[in-house]
């Protein structure tokens, strides 16, 4: 909340130097490279740290992908023998965690990094160093919980792990381990960067961007935030009692003790629903922001897009039962939480007939970005109406733990999430990196990846309903199973074959970039949100001056007034409405080592609880020497002095927006330009 | 104009596309022959239940898929930005929403919903019902096999213990009391019921009930482990008279070894086997048994006062009434006719010993399925003599 203060706003003469004074600490004086390896590593820029966030968990989409390949293979004719039960079993317990914590979620916070600052016009999140924190104990945590393939095997109970099969007398290799420490440590990094999103949502939006003027993609994410925030605390206590039980001999699953695997069953699921729409709704919000650009028509029904995101992630708690309807927790519990789950389709119908209104009566421009767009509205209606189906609890019971349930979470988790991440990809890469992606090549990107995803998760349904159950290593002669099992593998070799063809794209684009450069000017689309107003590749203050907000769709609405019919009249071009990019000395949060330092640390401490708790010694010094570090090392700002100071400019535009607008965040305003009401220099210290 | 002629293709042709992959389908999954773990052919009572809650969903889920799917295809085909058509001239109408309509579409499906949701709860509530005279059968799940105990006089001792293969009398409901021994597994006889889960700690019911006799195919549902995706089990739903039968020949007097191999094969039991299976009747030995087993170990049965306890292998007393073996994975009986019941009270299958899979078992069982011995899951290599296979063989086809 902003502390108002009658006083002058801090003016800045330009030019002036803003180097910092000697440095006072020695080893703790902040690295100053923004370029070169130490650019990246040291960053706290949240473009830079969004574009980690994206290649990274692309790596690990490789690795997801190539134990994908692996399951098909094993189960592409009955009594294969390429693969040992052991092995596939750690294969799909792999496969799983990997998308979900090492791909789509990462995935999603790469675009949620990168856009949400732009989106909400601010220049940068709240706690810059918070953001790469979580960057790199995420980046840590994912390669300690691979290394398990080299330390003993993979985790092998699935990605739920259900007690008591989770603990050490039924798995007593390390993978478990490796699955419930690996996870703890990148909750750490997930929930540091739930509530630094949450608080740059609430603090950082520009003046005018009120909550119900913000892109659904930026609402959607701050739905996701949230839920990140009350779902992860839950996982985390799951996860502490599964390490004790395994590592320190507690009883908190074992029946014979007088514990009970009901009790893991619950705490994960609590968790694992909600998971399940903080993967899917920043796709949502992508696709609601490519949507209309390609049909040049405003999103249809705003404030009912965000209502029904809303909805889903509060009735998204109160579903998580439906996983297990087949426990035996009794006909109330089943009822109770059947209906429920039969309601939540709503809000997501009404989702998808948004969608359809939008492009009803538009001009669609079936680029790439909207190719995915729409294959992502077609394919999750199809997981979504398999979805409907299981939750009728007396189906589900046939259902559950086969194929059918296999395919369902794939057309939600592949045709929804994924599909949604390639079209922001396609969308947003000149952008972040001035180029376009060639539209040819992603064209037989889009299509193979639709061929190939519904050859590959479309015959599942009916393996499933054939009786196939899941997380079977094999299956015999004369069960039914063959052809469509042939067919999946198939499919998912299409897929590979769509994923080459993407990464053909993007080393091809560049290089014809590197021989021809183009640029793609600020907005390549003719598009509608404040990420478009500034130059691709974004400038590393994103804007030269914060815009002030007056409508939904404010670029849009610079570029585009209405005549008496409300047909559209152009009343500015894009270049005339853009920021050049041209501004000088303003003020960005300084990069840190600490954020890399702590990340390091926690891998060590989580081999130290595996292996031989010495490790943890290295790796505990190194964490409170991060703490210790972080917060002793100088703040750069030039005016560390003034850190009290807030922005008060409140008078020029609307109070709720001034009220929200500054935070916690050190801000110094200039004197205003004729269309701007007011320049400011936010940048947080973190 | 183009599109509109263009879009009204699109639209027939998705519609005749959509129902011709979906008479595809309907023709050819729903089929029982060949595909023994159907969701989608019911033989009993609750399954028909699931099957009638079921079809109308799947109904109203077709026409919302066709609705959708359809309603794209012809969106792209109507709506597409032509050639020739320039930014800024004949631009779409800018709709931002419209109140009704959004309020007509959050209301409508959930309407429909409410009216499924009738339906729902009454299949749900009826799920737990059984008839009073109902057959008790308790099952227990653990790695990788199913163990059946019917105590038919009600007086606190099982008087069958028999693993893999449940017998039901067709026509009455059944309880299976479920528990489990070791993980989580789940009970399914997909022809006849849902699933339900095998809890450490827990006692779960399910209730089947066969229409007809027959065999009736499961898999074991909840991942638990390495052999997760081989463990099978039957239900054998007999008709009244054969039923009795079936539990008259599973407590009469076991057969006892007639031929030197087959009395050989006896001592080589009692001195192996016996440290984990059962056979009824047969006199514990001196070597010390497995003790991983967390159930209560008990004296089972009605023939014998000093019977072996099952620890944590199967009860293999009238090992040869069975149709499959190795944890329901194979047939014990080549050439054996599927069963469909011929009114005559025989109980034993017919057709001839599956002898090469009893031996390559007893060869080496880890080869026939996963499992780690060393970790207490599964049977360990014996190490035996083909002279000491053929000798245990000989004796197990006594097991009448």
């Amino acid at each position: 909340m902003a502390i108002t203060e009658e006083r002058p706003p801090l003016e800045l003469t330009t030019g002036e130097d803003l180097a910092p004074a000697t440095p006072p600490f020695g080893v703790f004086t902040r690295p100053s490279a923004t370029s070169g390896w130490r650019g990246w590593l040291f960053t706290v820029d949240h473009k830079k740290i969004g574009i980690m966030y994206g290649a990274i968990s692309f790596l690990f989409l490789l690795v997801g992908g190539a134990e994908a390949l692996l399951i098909r293979l094993q189960l592409a004719v009955p009594g294969n023998k390429l693969l040992s039960a052991d092995v596939y079993n750690q294969v799909f317990t792999m496969h799983g965690v990997t998308m979900v914590f090492l791909v789509v979620m990462p995935m999603a916070a790469a675009f949620a990094n990168y856009l949400l600052p732009l989106q909400i016009g601010a220049r940068d999140v709240s706690f810059p160093r918070m953001n790469a924190l979580s960057l790199w104990i995420w980046v840590f945590g994912a390669i300690f919980f691979n290394t398990s393939w080299l330390l003993g095997g993979g985790a092998d109970g699935g990605w739920f792990n259900y007690a008591p099969n989770s603990g050490v007398v039924f798995s007593p290799s390390h993978g478990i381990d490796f699955y419930a420490v690996g996870l703890l440590i990148m909750g750490i990094g997930s929930t540091v960067s739930a509530v630094n999103l949450t608080v740059t949502v609430l603090n950082m939006r520009a003046p005018g961007m009120t909550l119900m003027r913000m892109p659904v993609f930026t609402w959607m994410t701050f739905v996701v935030q949230v839920l990140l925030v009350f779902a992860l605390p839950v996982i985390t206590v799951a996860l502490f009692l599964l390490m004790f039980d395994r590592l320190f001999g507690a009883a908190f699953f074992d029946a014979s003790k007088g514990g009970d695997p009901f009790l893991w069953e619950h705490l994960f699921w609590i968790f694992g629903h909600p998971e399940v729409y903080i993967m899917i709704l920043p796709s949502f919000g992508i696709v609601s922001e490519v949507i209309p650009v390609f049909s040049r028509k405003p999103i249809f029904g705003y404030p009912f897009m965000v209502g029904s995101g809303i909805a889903i992630g509060f009735m998204g708690w109160g579903v998580w039962a439906h996983h297990m309807f087949a426990s035996g927790m009794g006909p109330i519990s089943v009822l109770a939480f059947s209906l429920a789950t039969m309601f939540i389709a709503v809000p997501t119908g009404v989702k998808i007939l948004n969608w359809l209104a939008t492009m009803y009566g538009g001009r669609l421009k079936f680029t790439v970005a909207m190719l995915f767009s729409i294959g992502l509205v077609g394919m999750f209606t199809i997981g979504g109406l398999s979805g409907v189906s299981h939750a009728f609890a007396p189906a589900d019971t046939q259902q559950t733990d086969t194929y059918y349930i296999v395919a369902h979470f794939h057309y939600v988790l592949f045709g929804g999430a994924l599909l949604g991440l390639f079209a922001g990809m396609y969308f947003w890469w000149p952008k972040a990196f001035g180029y376009f992606l060639s539209e040819k090549l992603g064209k037989w990107h889009f299509w193979m990846m639709l061929v190939g995803f519904n050859l590959t998760f479309g015959p599942m349904h009916i393996l499933g309903l054939q009786g196939m159950m899941r997380r079977t290593y094999t299956y015999t002669q004369g069960q039914g199973f063959n052809t469509w099992n042939m067919v999946a593998t198939i499919g998912a070799f299409t897929i590979a074959l769509a994923l080459v063809i993407f990464m053909w794209n993007v080393v091809s684009s560049y290089r014809k970039h590197k021989a021809n450069p183009v640029n793609p000017g600020p907005d390549p689309w003719d598009a509608r949100s404040l990420e478009w107003m500034i130059p691709s590749p974004t400038p590393e203050w994103n804007f030269d001056e914060v815009p002030v907000v007056e409508e939904f769709d404010e670029f849009w609405h610079r570029k585009y007034g209405h005549d008496a019919e409300g047909r559209l009249v152009q009343i500015a071009t894009a270049e005339e409405v853009a920021q050049k990019g041209t501004a000088k000395n303003v003020h960005l949060p300084s990069p840190s080592y600490w954020p890399l330092v702590m990340s390091i640390g926690l891998p060590l401490v989580g081999y130290g609880l595996i292996f031989n708790l010495w490790w943890a010694v290295p790796g505990a010094i190194l964490v409170i020497a991060a703490i210790f570090g972080w917060v002793l090392e100088p703040s750069t700002d030039p005016d560390a002095g003034h850190h009290d100071d807030h922005d008060d400019h409140g008078d020029d535009h609307d109070p709720s927006a001034a009220a929200l607008e500054s935070g916690d965040a050190v801000g110094e305003t200039t004197d205003a330009p004729a269309e701007t009401a007011a320049e400011t220099e936010e940048a947080p210290v973190g | 104009m183009a599109n509109k002629r263009r879009s009204t293709i699109a639209a027939v042709v998705g519609v005749v596309g959509v129902l011709f992959l979906g008479w595809l389908l309907i023709r050819n999954i729903g089929l029982p022959e060949g595909r023994p773990l159907t969701t989608l052919s019911p033989q009993g009572e609750k399954a028909q239940d699931i099957q009638n809650l079921i079809i109308p969903v799947f109904i109203v889920a077709g026409l919302v898929f066709i609705i959708i799917e359809v309603g794209i295809i012809w969106m792209v085909a109507r709506f597409r930005r032509n050639k020739d058509d320039k930014d800024g001239v004949n631009e779409p109408e800018q709709v931002h929403g419209n109140t009704p309509l959004e309020i007509g579409w959050t209301i409508v499906p959930a309407l429909l919903l409410a009216v499924l949701a009738v339906f729902n709860v009454q299949t749900i509530v009826a799920m737990d019902d059984h008839s009073a005279d109902a057959v008790q059968v308790k099952v227990i799940g653990q790695q990788w096999w199913w163990e059946y105990r019917y105590d038919l006089d009600n007086d606190g001792k099982d008087d069958i213990i028999t693993a893999t293969e449940a017998a039901i009398p067709v026509g009455r409901d059944a309880v299976f009391s479920i528990q489990s021994n070791d993980v989580i597994h789940s009970f399914w006889i997909p022809a006849l019921n849902g699933k339900k889960d095998a809890m450490p700690g827990r006692t779960h019911q399910l209730v089947l009930q066969a229409n007809k006799a027959g065999i009736y195919q499961g898999q074991c549902t909840e991942f638990c482990g390495l052999s997760h995706g081989v463990m099978r089990m039957q239900v054998k739903a007999l008709p009244p008279a054969e039923y009795q039968a079936w539990l008259k020949q599973m407590t009469s007097v076991p057969a006892q070894p007639l031929t030197a191999d087959a009395k050989a094969g006896q001592e080589l039991f009692i001195g192996q086997c016996a440290r984990c299976h059962q056979v009824n009747g047969l006199l514990p030995t001196s070597k010390a048994p497995f003790t991983y087993s967390t159930m209560p170990i008990q004296n089972y049965g009605k023939v014998s006062q000093t019977a072996l306890a099952s620890r944590n292998a199967p009860n293999l007393t009238k090992f040869m009434t069975r149709d499959y073996f190795i944890g329901g994975l194979y047939p014990l009986y080549l050439d054996n006719k599927e069963y469909k019941g011929d009114g005559k009270a025989e109980v034993m299958p017919k057709g001839v010993p599956n002898v090469n899979m009893i031996r390559s078992w007893l060869r080496n069982p880890a080869e026939i399925k996963p499992m780690n011995p060393d970790n207490n899951q599964g049977m360990p290599n014996l190490g035996l003599t083909e002279q000491q296979i053929d000798q245990l063989t000989a004796y197990l086809l006594t097991l009448k």
